[in-house]
């Protein structure tokens, strides 16, 4: 049985030494040669995408090398236990790991047994199971939600459930997958405080994000990971990104390219949307903002046409549209990135090759890798690139930033400038303000399923 | 509600409706479940339900009264030459087909309850502690359903504004494929997140274990009292069997065997209504 060790403040919570490992059927290191201690407080793990942090995070718990296979080298302690050595569910109190997709961590469907499952595994007493879970909801700031079903929870309700089921466990560590990828600012701004909870706590908290603004505000460390390397920097080092450059426009905005007029639709024919009266222009950038559930995606399957309105009218004009859904990963089938952007060419009539999407949206590197192998930023450039070649003349793209580092973002809106240049009518629903400041002419905030605000944004 | 009651309650209508070859105890069945059902769940609820069961139930009639030509009561007959569809087709045969269909929606009524009256923790909370981690392990594994059902709307979705038309059976890989993948990596993701929790570190306890009160006893207990009572009549020579063929007759009905499957209806009095 490995020791239990509580270290104190300057004790490491967490030590990996010289530790390298290879995924299954990989040449090359994911994590090369890595040399950290993690202490209390919150740690931010920043860097690029496909740069190896969900790598380095799956270590601690032990999910990287005992669930996902391959080789590792070096050693790996977390609060005393030699990670290669200790199997995953047998680190579980030690070590609880939040992911970033909330719709998949959910194994029960109300939320207080949801919390309890942790418990539940490693036999915890059924008596005192109650004012653990109460203590955990508490902890993550969701006791009122103690009774809900969980199917019925915002993504960032559901994200904070999570973390309260790791929290049950009363675990030593914390560590959080880009939690707040998939939430908005509200949602967002929820998780952290959270984390923050947590760290007060006398816990080790370590977050993976992109956005790092309000998180290194609260951050005791700061460790980068690119190429599988990883590095502690200072924190008095980091600068705030400088305010986003706006695209320049060459070329203005021309005439009508769609329009809803007084539209109600939803699904299974119920209403989701409401009276909604909005239109867009060739050459011109709408951006749809508001909290998650407010009616973005469906009011963006209405402007493609896939979702027929309950009542109003739709004009569009004819031509070719592209549309990135929220969950882009869902479109890619093929064996590499490249074949993904040359089955969309091959429908249009267009002659140029997949080199410059795949280029200027930072794949070139990758365009023979299975793009399901990618990591969820790298995977969501590459369903950008499956979608937008071949001229579009409307495009809409949900929360296409998602899990994007800057760089990526930065090629993001260097590629829709250029469609919107060469006359594409383009509707963004996101929660980027960054992508919003750089892109829109005008934004629409969509909340409860109505266009509450548009506002012209000024160039 | 108890998953142990319900369970109890299903085998009973379920084994009932299967023992006896009598359409009139089976309709009693039939009605027992039917009325449970909506008195708990409400009609509502029960509307695709009731839909789905009303077209197998025709569709398992017409069947035998479409392929089963026997029978002396000839309604009418189609030319032998009509291959499959040609023969006489009989009262006996209808009777017999309706009889089946009976059967067949008294039985997906009777289990009706596990999916419209019950959560999936009220079905784990009733499991004996070795059967916890299967349970689990299935419950986690519904979850993913609906996000299988939501994956497909989206993805043929979008990969019709990319270009994708239905044209044969296998220009449905790049919709299926997709779908496939995804659901596979849902499953991944979903047994990481487990495994991160401690899912099989050892023996499980629970949050809650189902307790059965008096009213759920009751049922349990009428319930068992209806098979052992429908067992011991037709032992005696009641609760008779009913023949369809070669000609048609009534279905006789006796005391012993109508209390049995009367029992079934105290469900009715005893589960409340789920919003």
């Amino acid at each position: 049985m490995p020791s239990l060790v509580h270290p104190g403040a300057d004790v490491a919570a967490a030590r990996l030494t010289d530790l390298t490992y290879w995924y299954p059927n990989s040449a090359l290191p994911a994590l090369d040669g890595v040399s950290l201690d993690f202490c209390d407080g919150i740690t931010v793990v920043a860097g690029p995408s496909g740069g190896g942090k969900s790598t380095l995070l799956r270590v601690l718990n032990g999910l990287v090398p005992h669930f996902h296979g391959g080789r590792i080298a070096g050693h790996a302690q977390v609060a005393g236990m030699d990670i290669v050595q200790t199997p995953t569910r047998n680190l579980a109190r030690t070590v609880g790991f939040v992911f970033q997709d909330p719709e998949l961590q959910a194994v029960y469907d109300i939320v207080e047994r949801e919390v309890a499952f942790g418990l539940e595994n490693i036999g915890f007493p059924a008596a005192a199971m109650r004012d653990r879970v109460d203590e955990a909801l508490a902890q993550a700031g969701v006791e009122h939600l103690a009774g809900r079903q969980v199917r019925t929870l915002s993504g960032g309700e559901r994200q904070r459930v999570a973390i309260a089921s790791v929290l049950a466990m009363r675990p030593r560590v914390v560590v959080l997958d880009e939690p707040t990828s998939q939430l908005d600012p509200e949602g967002a701004s929820l998780v952290i405080s959270a984390a923050l909870r947590m760290s007060e706590a006398g816990r080790a908290v370590l977050i993976s994000e992109h956005r790092l603004e309000r998180l290194m505000q609260l951050a005791a460390d700061w460790v980068v990971v690119d190429g599988g390397q990883a590095e502690r920097r200072d924190l008095a080092a980091w600068r705030s990104p400088s305010t986003p450059i706006r695209a320049v426009r060459t070329a203005a905005p021309g005439a009508d390219a769609w329009s809803l007029s007084g539209v109600t639709a939803g699904p299974a024919g119920r209403a989701v949307l409401h009276d909604v009266d909005l239109a867009g222009r060739r050459g011109e950038v709408v951006a749809l903002s508001g909290p998650n559930g407010g009616g973005k995606t469906t009011l963006l399957r209405v402007i493609a046409g896939t979702l027929a309105p309950l009542a109003g009218t739709i004009e569009r004009r004819p031509g070719r549209i592209a549309y990135l859904p929220q969950n882009p990963t869902a479109l890619l089938h093929r064996p590499t990135v490249r074949s993904e952007v040359e089955l969309t060419l091959d429908r249009t009539d267009d002659l140029e090759g997949p080199e410059v999407i795949l280029s200027t949206l930072g794949l070139a590197g990758l365009s023979e890798r299975y793009p399901r192998d990618l990591s969820s930023g790298e995977r969501q450039r590459a369903a950008l690139a499956a979608v937008l070649p071949g001229r579009p003349d409307l495009v809409l793209l949900d929360e296409p930033t998602r899990g994007m580092d800057s760089f990526a973002r930065a090629a993001l809106i260097q590629v829709v400038a250029q469609l919107r240049d060469a006359g594409s009518a383009i509707v963004l629903a996101t929660h980027d303000s960054e992508l919003r400041d750089a892109l829109a002419d005008r934004v629409a905030l969509v909340r409860g399923g109505n266009v509450t605000e548009q506002r012209a944004v000024r160039a | 509600m108890n998953a142990r009651a319900v369970a109890a309650w299903s085998v009973a209508c379920v084994f009932i409706v299967l023992v006896t070859t009598n359409p009139a105890y089976k309709l009693v069945v039939l009605a027992a479940a039917f009325v449970t059902l909506l008195a708990s769940a409400g009609i509502r609820r029960m509307r695709r339900l009731l839909i789905a069961v009303t077209c197998i139930g025709i569709f398992d009639a017409m069947l035998n009264f479409v392929s089963a030509h026997v029978g002396r009561t000839i309604l009418f007959a189609l030319p032998d030459s009509i291959p499959a569809l040609g023969g006489a087709y009989t009262l006996e045969a209808l009777a017999f087909g309706v009889s089946g269909g009976i059967t067949i929606a008294a039985a997906i009524f009777a289990a009706a309850p596990f999916s419209l009256l019950l959560q999936p923790h009220d079905v784990m909370d009733a499991l004996p502690n070795a059967l916890s981690r299967t349970g689990t392990a299935i419950a986690a594994s519904m979850n993913l359903l609906p996000l299988v059902v939501t994956s497909f709307g989206e993805v043929s979705e979008a990969q019709r504004l990319r270009g994708w038309r239905p044209r044969g059976p296998a220009s449905w890989a790049e919709v299926v494929v997709p779908v496939v993948l995804t659901s596979v990596e849902s499953s991944i993701q979903l047994a990481e997140s487990m495994e991160a929790r401690g899912f099989g570190s050892t023996s499980r306890s629970a949050f809650r274990k189902a307790k059965l009160e008096w009213e759920h006893w009751l049922v349990i207990a009428a319930s068992g009292l209806a098979v052992v009572l429908f067992i011991a009549a037709h032992a005696i020579g009641g609760a008779k069997d009913w023949y369809a063929y070669p000609s048609l007759m009534a279905p006789q009905i006796d005391l012993p065997g109508l209390v049995a499957c009367l029992l079934l209806f105290i469900p009715v009095l005893m589960w409340p209504r789920r919003a």
